[in-house]
């Protein structure tokens, strides 16, 4: 299984626990008096079922607080998800960090900021890469890109799975629009491994169709789910942090309620990705202070209150169209912030310009941003033997700690170095080279895509997931999407 | 024989500052070559040091190895004194931080990679003043002088010991290499260095070019 990092101090926080009765108390009178809308009727009658009250024509339930309470109550406060390659595993909840993919819908040139359709060398080249970076540890679904060149875009969900199962052993999230979870379940069993099911609320307030079959289908399949409402503050949900936090509590137990009343028991993690809106142009405004402030909120009600273990996607995008100092000033501020208010996994590497566009070179440099970031949730450990009195005594005012036996021993346990970020002297850089950390990403990237091979499918499995690609096309071009 | 070199070796690579003495002690007792003893010592540190420059080990790996040294190598040098023998080395390097400056943490990094290389290392400490650099030269007759000094205002002191050479008539007898924080191409040239580094595997790089190795 994989590590991921221990946060080893009790997360920050910055609600009182006033503050924190106040938003869940808010988010249970949401649910109980306006409600929340299934756009199925299969969930409609499961709720129904359950004890909310349920009318029909609007297609609204209206959740009474004890079945949210219970429902919180029967989510587990950890959960594995199965990889491909057993070691590669993941368990949620409790202190443990992991990192995911980011993505976005097209390449990004390094040089220009042009944005292009991937090519299905582009995809899966950037697959790799993000297979052999340690501080990826799953992938998100349409990873990393959402559109792909030749590729029907019905069909891109079920192509991008297909390639991170052929090209990556890590765990993978699953996606929901027109039927792909179908196939994603198919692909992921066909490798062996499990899927984390996807489940995305649209706000405000809302659950589509798509989104409820996606649930009751990954449900059945024995997957956790992953859930979600994006939103926009200001739009789709209220301008401000605790307005935000409770109709964003309130979409995310919903779909907590629904998944419960049909699998009790069943794992969940909470995503958080609600982002301010740039009231100059009604774009998605990334890395503000707002979204730092709304994900500490969310991460201390939903780990302190409700033990359901959350991710972060604040820290996935920047508004700038290059790879340069303001996607690190937009999406740093926010990653550490999650890290530690106590997310359970952030979303970090490769994505730039809004939504619209990844390249792997910048996951190649987030890699290094989230180990740090994963070095300082661990802490350091105060005992005698790091605090060593007796070496202070031995070195005493005339020698130094570098010789020290122990300064061999434990430096690195405390600290991490970047594998590519410039270190050198001004002499030295001077009269080098001279490489940004974006040319050394790009030479480490190379490197990594010369020398890392995953382990391939085998023959069964690669014939398996050709076939279920193939039904796939087949069903789509019968429903006239092809 | 083979066994105790290896012996020897292991020590370096594994960092076992506390065995070393008594495995160099060893090492004469068994009637070991010394000079063989002396040979694997180097060979370790030698790899060490290529681990260093190529990222693998860090600079406390490099400087605990280098402590296995100085535990290890009196013993055998004692041994090859004894026997009238004498080692071969690339070059010899007397060095120190100059008078006014107690700085030692990058004196005692060049002086490692320097011996990791193959240098003989003359290491005269911190607070070192010009005569006792001078008195060095005339004495151990070093093919190089390197100076260290971390602070602005100690930083001219190299350039008292480059001026005393010179005065001594020493100054073409040695090749004199210059470093530190406050320190720069252009503050070595203006003093008259032979070379300048700014980093200590950059003060090996300059020692074997000023004497032509490799």
């Amino acid at each position: 299984m994989q590590k991921g990092f221990k946060r080893n101090f009790d997360p920050i926080e910055i609600l009182n626990s006033s503050q924190v009765e106040q938003i869940h108390s808010g988010t249970l009178h949401v649910l109980e008096d306006v409600g929340f809308k299934f756009d199925s009727q299969k969930a409609l009658k499961v709720l129904e079922k359950r004890g909310c009250k349920v009318d029909h024509d609007t297609r609204i339930a209206k959740i009474p607080p004890y079945i949210v309470e219970e429902c919180i109550a029967s989510t587990p406060s950890s959960f594995m998800v199965q990889a491909r390659d057993k070691d590669k595993s993941v368990r949620f909840g409790a202190n443990t960090l992991y990192f995911m993919n980011s993505a976005g819908a097209r390449y990004s040139d390094v040089k220009t900021g042009k944005v292009t359709m991937p090519t299905i060398q582009q995809n899966n080249e950037a697959v790799i890469v993000s297979d052999a970076l340690d501080s990826v540890n799953v992938f998100p679904s349409y990873t990393p890109y959402f559109e792909l060149e030749g590729v029907p875009p019905v069909m891109s969900c079920p192509v991008s799975c297909a390639q991170r199962m052929r090209y990556s052993t890590k765990p993978s999230r699953g996606a929901q629009p027109t039927d792909t979870f179908i196939w994603e379940t198919k692909l992921a069993q066909a490798a062996g491994a499990q899927l984390l099911g996807c489940v995305e609320g649209a706000a405000p307030l809302s659950l589509s169709e798509d989104a409820c079959n996606a649930a009751f289908y990954y449900l059945d399949a024995g997957f956790p789910i992953y859930i979600a409402s994006g939103s926009i503050m200001g739009g789709s949900h209220p301008i401000t942090v605790a307005g935000a936090s409770v109709s964003h509590n309130a979409e995310l137990l919903a779909i907590v309620v629904l998944l419960q009343s049909v699998s009790p028991g069943c794992g969940i993690i909470a995503n958080n990705f609600v982002t301010a809106m740039n009231m100059a142009t009604g774009d998605l405004n990334f890395g503000t202070a707002a979204v730092a402030l709304h994900q500490m909120a969310y991460n201390q009600v939903w780990h302190s209150l409700y033990k359901i273990p959350v991710n972060n996607t604040g820290s996935a995008f920047s508004n700038s169209k290059k790879i340069d100092y303001q996607v690190a000033a937009e999406k740093l501020p926010l990653a550490l912030c999650s890290a530690l208010s106590g997310a359970n996994m952030i979303v970090l590497h490769g994505g730039v310009t809004g939504e619209l566009a990844y390249n792997p070179v910048l996951a190649v440099i987030d890699d290094d941003v989230a180990n740090s970031i994963g070095r300082i949730v661990e802490g350091f450990e105060v005992s005698e033997g790091t605090i060593g009195l007796d070496v202070i005594a031995k070195v005493g005012s005339s020698g130094t700690f570098l010789s020290a036996p122990e300064t061999r021993r434990l430096w690195k346990d405390e600290d991490f170095m970047p594998k590519i970020y410039d270190k050198t002297s001004y002499q030295e850089w001077w009269e080098g080279d001279k490489k940004t950390v974006i040319e050394k990403a790009e030479d480490r990237m190379q490197e990594i895509l010369a020398s890392h091979k995953p382990e391939p499918l085998t023959g069964d499995q690669e014939n398996e997931v050709q076939k279920i690609l193939d039904e796939a096309t087949g069903y789509y071009k019968e429903k006239g999407l092809i | 024989m083979e066994d105790i070199l290896e012996e020897l070796k292991r020590a370096v690579l594994e960092f076992d500052v506390d065995n070393a003495h008594d495995i160099a002690a060893k090492a004469v007792q068994q009637g070991v070559d010394p000079l063989q003893a002396a040979k694997a010592l180097t060979e370790a540190i030698r790899i060490v040091g290529e681990k260093f420059g190529s990222g693998e080990l860090f600079l406390p790996d490099l400087v605990c190895a280098s402590e296995v040294l100085k535990k290890a190598f009196p013993v055998i040098n004692e041994e090859i004194e004894k026997k009238g023998k004498k080692q071969e080395s690339l070059g010899k390097v007397v060095l120190g931080t100059v008078f006014g400056d107690i700085h030692s943490i990058g004196k005692g990094m060049v002086s490692t990679l320097l011996y990791a290389s193959g240098f003989e290392v003359i290491d005269l400490g911190v607070n070192v003043k010009s005569e006792v650099f001078l008195d060095a030269v005339k004495k151990d007759n070093p093919d190089i002088v390197a100076m260290s000094a971390l602070l602005t205002t100690t930083a001219n002191e190299q350039k008292n010991v480059i001026e005393g050479l010179k005065k001594a008539g020493l100054r073409k007898k040695v090749k004199v290499i210059v470093g530190g924080s406050p320190i720069n191409q252009e503050f070595a040239d203006s003093i008259g260095a032979d070379g300048y580094g700014a980093t200590a595997p950059e003060g090996v790089k300059v020692a074997k070019k000023l004497l032509e190795i490799d």
